[in-house]
Parts: C-alpha cells; structure tokens; sequence
C-alpha cells in the first residue's frame, strides 16, 4: 500500500460574475508553481511531476481542473450554455484561483492551450507571475480537423477526442501511460473539449503580443516534443523567436502530452526550465 | 525478347510481387485482428468498405462487425467505400515501422504532413477512429515491407 502526497481540495472563486467552485491538488514545498492542463483533461496529467520528492522539495506544485473539467462543476445553468472558452474567461480563471490561493509571484507552466495561455499572461499580467513555462505552447493553431466532430448525440464525443489526440502521442511512450492519458479525454464532458478548442484554434490575439513579452523580468521557457502535430517544433521555434530573449528546447522522443505521456522522459526538461525561473532553484537533478 | 520488353516484363514482376507483399500486409492484419477481441469489440457497428490507395494502386478492406471479411486489390469502380486513405508506400512503410518518425506515427499525422489523404465520409472515420487507427497499426513492426 502506498499513499501519494498530492492533497485536493476545493476553492470557489467568482468568474465573469458568477461563483465557480473549482478543484485543485498540490504538493510540495517552497516557490508556487502553477500547472496549467490541456485541453480536454484535467489536473490528473500532472501527476507524476507532483509525485517526484525531489521536485516538490523546493517547489510547490499547484494544479486545477479548469470550470466543466475534472472536478470542477461547470457554471450554473450550464445545461443551456455552448461551452466555448475565451481568452479573457480563461485569463481570469488562472488569476482569481492564484489570488484565492494568495499566491504571490508563483512560475506558470502550462502544456497546450495551458501553454497558450500562460503566454497571453505573459504579454498581459506578467506582475502576477515570476516566469513561464509554456509546454507545447505555440502563437496560434488553427485546426487541422473539424472541431464539432466532437459534440455530436450521435457519437462519443470522448472517444473520438481520445483517437484524435492519440495522433499527438509519441510511439515512445509508455503504452500505460499512453491509455492513461487518453482515458482523461475520454472522460471529458460533452461539448469541453470541442470548447476549448474553440479558444485554442480560433483566437489569434497572441501574435501580436508576443514581441512585447519582457523576459527580462520574468523568463518564458518553451519546451516541445517531435511527436506533436498540434503544436510542431517548427510552430514553438517561430513563437520562441517572436519572444525577446525566450528560450526553446525541444524534445525527440515526446508528443503533445509529455508529463503525462511520458513521464521519465520528460522530467529533466522540467527540471531544466525550472531551474530557469526566478525564485529558489530546483534542487532536482 | 528486346530490351525494353524485358525492361516492361521486369517492371511488372517487380509490382506484382510488390501488390502480393501488400496484400500479405493486410491479410496478416486481418489474421491479428481475429486474435484481437478487445478492437472486435471496439468496432462491432463497423461494416464498411475503406479504400486503402497506394501510389495509385487501389486496395479495398472490407470490414463485417469489426472484422476484415475480404481484401481485395483494385482497380474497381463497381465497389463502393465508405472512406478512403490515399498515401504512397515509402510513408506507409515508415507508418509500419515499429516506432515510426514524426508524422508517421499516425493516419492523421500523414495527412498532416502531406503524405496522406482521406476522402469520402471522414465522419465515419472519426466515428470510428480507435478502431481503425489500431486496426492499421496491427502491422506495425512488420519493417520488411518494402517500397
């Protein structure tokens, strides 16, 4: 029998005027490290990082399952609502849930849209934060499928989503892990992850904002793997350089997915960007 | 026999036995897939014909409640298909590999980067998506498929 360290608990936080009761785990001591999941899923991808002792011996990982993901319910009135994701909503989710916490300056890593989006608070809030990790992050994606596919009464949504994003996943991954991380889109809710996509794909306002990123106060780190169609090494290199100063490191053996995909694999270019950030270095090797 | 004759006959003995080592692909895709009853179960509503195009040369799957009933090699344009996946056989034989390069790894990454096409209902293609992605990778590994 083991126990793991990682602790949930819940937070309700008001967004665009309504309160959001939203899930959140943690574990580890000293600077905040935030983790942002991808579309689709929830908080369960960043598991084994949260699990690592030496990692969260000097950092306190914090993840939450996004409003209609994991745990978190989604708003009332959701039964009448089309679940699409904002730019905006989801900049304000990431900053009420680091104020709810009192959070002071924590890193943001964030993988996919999470990566998306740590980058538009880079451009757009970097007060609130000490630096960014941005995982499989990339300027703008338009998408290469048809994103209602994965909203139909006719079909599950969560299969189809599972076998679409199965492209993303590196043939060196564990094939446990491989499942594992599918089974979270399979899980997903009707209609999220066709909504969160609807952010990732369609809104392009981080183009411009990029070039206005100062990483001089707080550093941007973009990690990518080989095995990712979505966000390709050549989408994160043309994003990095649009970054002054932003650095890139890209992964031959991993997909869209890697602390979940691939956890081993992944870890050293974890503990590599974080040693990047401001704040008490990771005593991780 | 002249030259070019020999030439032309050599050709079409090479593509022969080319077209008998793809067939032997797909019918030992259908020999694993009997023996694999969890992807049966995936792909119990599926009964449809898929045109596999490689490099032109037409290869029609038949699938019966998720299993392959007949392999057949094309031309025919009395057969109907459900959807096709057009490639050439340099990136299908990439796709077979056991780990495969980026792109190659997957039925939609080699539409991605631009070595594979799919036409007709991609919609039943998606339906089914676990399945036939799984279905296809049966062969993975099987690295002596040649171009």
């Amino acid at each position: 029998m083991s126990i793991e360290p990682i602790t949930g608990r819940y937070l309700t936080v008001t967004i665009e005027g309504a309160a959001r009761r939203i899930y959140f785990e943690e574990a580890g001591q000293g600077r905040p490290v935030v983790c942002l999941h991808t579309a689709g899923a929830d908080t369960r991808q960043w598991r084994h990082l949260m699990n690592d002792a030496e990692i969260t011996e000097s950092n306190r990982l914090i993840a939450f399952d996004m409003p209609w993901h994991g745990k978190s319910l989604p708003p009332e009135g959701f039964e009448t609502q089309e679940y699409l994701l904002t730019t905006e909503a989801y900049i304000e989710t990431v900053l009420a849930v680091i104020e709810g916490l009192g959070l002071d300056r924590p890193v943001l890593a964030g993988c996919s849209m999470g990566g998306r989006i740590a980058l538009q608070l880079a451009a757009l809030h970097p007060d609130r934060f000490s630096g960014f990790i941005a995982i499989e992050a990339s300027d703008f994606q338009p998408a290469w499928y048809d994103i209602d596919w994965f909203h139909r009464p006719d079909a599950h949504g969560g299969e189809m989503g599972a076998a679409l994003v199965s492209a993303n996943i590196s043939p060196y991954a564990p094939n446990a892990e491989r499942w594992n991380t599918l089974w979270m889109f399979m899980q997903s809710g009707p209609g999220v992850f066709r909504g969160d996509l609807s952010f990732y794909t369609k809104d392009d306002s981080l183009i411009p904002r990029l070039p206005t990123i100062d990483t001089g106060a707080t550093p941007v780190h973009i990690i990518v793997g080989a095995y990712d169609l979505t966000c390709t090494p050549d989408d994160a290199e043309r994003t990095a350089k649009a970054i002054p100063g932003a650095t890139l490191a890209v992964m031959d053996e991993l997909g869209h997915f890697p602390m979940s995909e691939h956890p081993e694999v992944f870890r050293p270019f974890f503990v590599d960007a974080l040693e990047k950030m401001p704040g008490t270095a990771a005593k991780a090797a | 026999m002249a030259p070019v004759q020999l030439i032309v006959a050599a050709m079409v003995q090479l593509t022969n036995a080319w077209e008998a080592r793809v067939i032997d692909t797909f019918k030992q895709i259908q020999t694993r897939l009997e023996a694999t009853p969890h992807l049966q179960r995936l792909g119990r509503l599926f009964s449809e014909t898929v045109l596999i195009e490689i490099d032109g040369t037409e290869f029609y799957l038949s699938f019966e409640k998720g299993r392959i009933v007949s392999v057949v090699e094309g031309p025919s344009r009395k057969t109907p298909w459900r959807f096709a996946l057009r490639t050439d056989a340099e990136a299908l034989q990439k796709f077979w590999q056991a780990r495969p390069e980026p792109g190659f790894h997957d039925v939609f990454g080699l539409v991605k980067i631009g070595r594979g096409r799919i036409d007709g209902d991609i919609l039943s293609l998606v339906k089914n998506l676990l399945f036939f992605k799984d279905v296809l990778g049966l062969a993975r590994g099987k690295e002596e498929f040649a171009a």
